[in-house]
């Protein structure tokens, strides 16, 4: 007999088409924007974890700013020197340190032919040290890293066109950088970048227009100079480092800052006095990373929630006109024989139905949504270039989501229905029968 | 068992509206053999539907005693009442009352979904019926598709589903034309001869002569004609 009157509540429900379907898209829009929030969130954060992690989960950036809980990185002033490096290098928990110096250019030069000069706008070049490749996980196309000291730069794909992509720079070329100050500085291109797929802690780093060594490039371009006019050194702002393992992540963390603070660091002498060392690990940005998204997830599956919420009101809202409606049918089933129960059961049985198949629907829906919004992300990836230009976002499907976004659809639709259903099944026949 | 299929003995009903009781019926003493067609007639507001209500087990007496079948219906519950209903009493109603999302035949059978019984077996029944109301063509038709006449032959159909011993008739003709109606009323008759107890409430005078017995009802108390 319950299944005569399931039956019977799934043809009652088939007779009103429309209202059927409206009162299930308030469901299905509920489960499925719950899924897609869920599944495209969990796939983004989990594609840019992946995007930062690929570059190198001991690397870590040392520089000045406010220390503490949130530790906060400026790059203003000038501080590490060469001697600074030398010191970290030694330390047992870092693996490789290297310094980071800002020369920006004004102009690239190419001889093209014997008097002809070819110029285009500069760019802001980087100075450091061969080490710097492995701390950022950078590859070479072609050709090697340069020397410390020679007039040698490495090129990105994009500066190696940045003359024309129908001539390219190629390995053994020589082009001319003129600095700010208009010194122009020869450089024979030793290396070109292969092109990262991945992010990191500064995102201009991910692809370096050009790698140079600091000397000669760096030692002598003005601003990098700190200490009294007879004793002046060169300084950094930044440097880089890697730990040994990511076990010791926080290790060599402690112990840079360990000397860095010492009376021993010549950092420890021309930083000012208000500011801070701060060392920021790529660990700690994953953190802070995943802590943005989830806070952005949260957000988000609140609305979804609501909507859902919202589907619940719906079917109650529908559940009641309908009974309403129905009340003459209701007073005709009780004088054929319906008992209260067997009323109950009809109109709890539609509003279950309603939120069983929303809850399906809406999964479907939601999994082909966030199939698609996922897929539409991918292509806007590709548009974005740079860093993320070959990057893809895996789709990752979280079951315990749809188990959630399920059970929630039929609760739903048991828990709307409960109350139109109680009120048709508590109907004095007498009075239903006369109902207009 | 008492020789009366229904055996009503100083039955009262009072309504309470508001501050001041209503006393729709008063003392009604009323027995009913098996096999009689009764017509009960009156104006509005005689009484008549309130004692149908309580005949139908629709509704419970303030006093006295009702025994419909056997059955005394001042002492069942709520579900057992229901299942009375059911089982002994087949309803025709003046505005046919079917379910409109429902089939002819499924509209047939629906009496029997709440009392159990296999689906085969309901569809056997319902579709004999059917033929019995000379309607085996509209087995699939909706009751918008049917006229008046026709609704109301589904819903006799309907009414005799669990084999009932009572059929009670509220005016089962009164929103059909008087050819329509005649024929109903027949069908009625038919059913009669058949041995089933007809209580037709109505007010069409012309009506009466269907009936072997009539029971005029005013302010609540009864009066048999003879």
């Amino acid at each position: 007999m319950i299944k005569d009157i399931f039956v019977m509540g799934l043809e009652a429900m088939k007779s009103y088409k429309i209202r059927t379907f409206l009162t299930l898209i308030g469901v299905i829009i509920g489960v499925a924007s719950v899924i897609m929030v869920t599944t495209a969130g969990g796939s983004v954060s989990s594609f840019i974890a992946e995007q930062w992690n690929v570059f190198n989960p001991t690397g870590m950036v040392i520089g000045t700013g406010t220390g503490g809980a949130t530790p906060q990185l400026s790059i203003r002033s000038v501080v590490f020197t060469t001697n600074d490096v030398e010191k970290i290098q030694n330390l047992p928990y870092v693996k490789t340190v290297a310094p980071l110096g800002v020369v920006p250019l004004n102009k690239i030069l190419k001889r093209d032919g014997f008097l002809k000069w070819e110029s285009r706008p500069g760019e802001i070049m980087y100075a450091s040290t061969p080490a710097l490749l492995e701390i950022l996980n950078l590859n070479l196309e072609e050709g090697t890293m340069f020397e410390e000291g020679k007039n040698e730069v490495v090129i990105s794909k994009n500066v190696a066109e940045i003359f024309g992509k129908d001539k390219p720079l190629h390995v053994g070329d020589t082009i001319y950088l003129r600095r700010v100050d208009s010194k122009t500085l020869e450089a024979k291109v030793v290396g070109i970048l292969k092109e990262s797929s991945t992010a990191n802690m500064f995102n201009a780093l991910s692809t370096p227009g050009i790698i140079c060594p600091t000397k000669p490039y760096y030692s002598s371009y003005f601003g990098s100079n700190v200490g009294t006019i007879l004793k002046r050194v060169v300084a950094y702002t930044v440097l880089l480092a890697e730990a040994t393992d990511t076990k010791n992540v926080q290790n060599a963390q402690d112990q840079i800052l360990e000397y860095l603070d010492s009376a021993g660091s010549d950092a420890n002498q021309y930083k000012d006095q208000n500011s801070d060392f701060v060392v920021i690990t790529q660990q700690y940005i994953l953190v802070r990373i995943e802590q943005v998204l989830s806070v952005i997830r949260t957000y988000i599956t609140a609305i979804a929630l609501i909507s859902l919420l919202i589907g619940a009101i719906g079917i109650a809202n529908i559940m009641f006109a309908t009974v309403t409606e129905r009340t003459r049918e209701i007073g005709t089933m009780m004088a054929i024989g319906a008992k209260r129960r067997d009323i109950l059961q009809l109109f709890l049985y539609q509003s279950t139905i309603i939120g069983l198949l929303g809850g399906l629907i809406g999964c479907i829906l939601g999994a082909s949504g966030s199939w698609f919004v996922v897929d539409l992300l991918n292509k806007n990836i590709q548009n974005l270039g740079g860093a993320f230009s070959t990057g893809t976002i895996q789709l990752t499907y979280v079951p315990e989501w749809f188990l959630i976004a399920s059970v929630v659809g039929i609760l739903i639709g048991v828990a709307a229905g409960v109350l139109p259903a109680r009120k048709a099944a508590k109907m004095d026949p007498v009075v239903a029968l006369r109902y207009e | 068992m008492s020789e009366y299929v229904i055996d009503i003995d100083s039955l009262t009903k009072i309504y309470q509206t508001g501050k001041t009781d209503f006393k729709a019926l008063n003392t009604v003493t009323l027995k009913i053999r098996k096999g009689d067609f009764v017509a009960i007639m009156g104006p509005s507001g005689s009484g008549k539907s309130t004692l149908m209500n309580i005949i139908g087990c629709l509704d419970r007496p303030t006093s006295g005693s009702v025994i419909i079948d056997g059955e005394n219906i001042s002492i069942v519950s709520d579900n057992e009442l229901a299942e009375i209903r059911g089982r002994k009493i087949g309803f025709i109603f003046q505005k046919f009352n079917l379910i409109p999302t429902m089939t002819a035949l499924k509209n047939i059978a629906l009496p029997m979904v709440f009392l159990g019984g296999t689906k085969a077996d309901r569809d056997r029944r319902a579709a004999d019926l059917l033929g019995k109301v000379g309607l085996t063509n509209w087995a699939t038709h909706r009751p918008s598709e049917l006229s008046g006449g026709q609704q109301q032959r589904i819903a006799i159909a309907r009414a005799l589903s669990n084999n009932p011993s009572i059929i009670l008739a509220d005016e089962p003709t009164g929103n059909l034309d008087t050819k329509t109606g005649e024929q109903i009323m027949e069908l009625l008759v038919a059913l009669n001869k058949e041995g089933k107890t007809i209580l037709l409430v109505t007010h069409a005078i012309a009506l009466k002569r269907f009936a072997n017995r009539v029971i005029n009802m005013l302010d609540g108390e009864v009066s048999e004609e003879s």
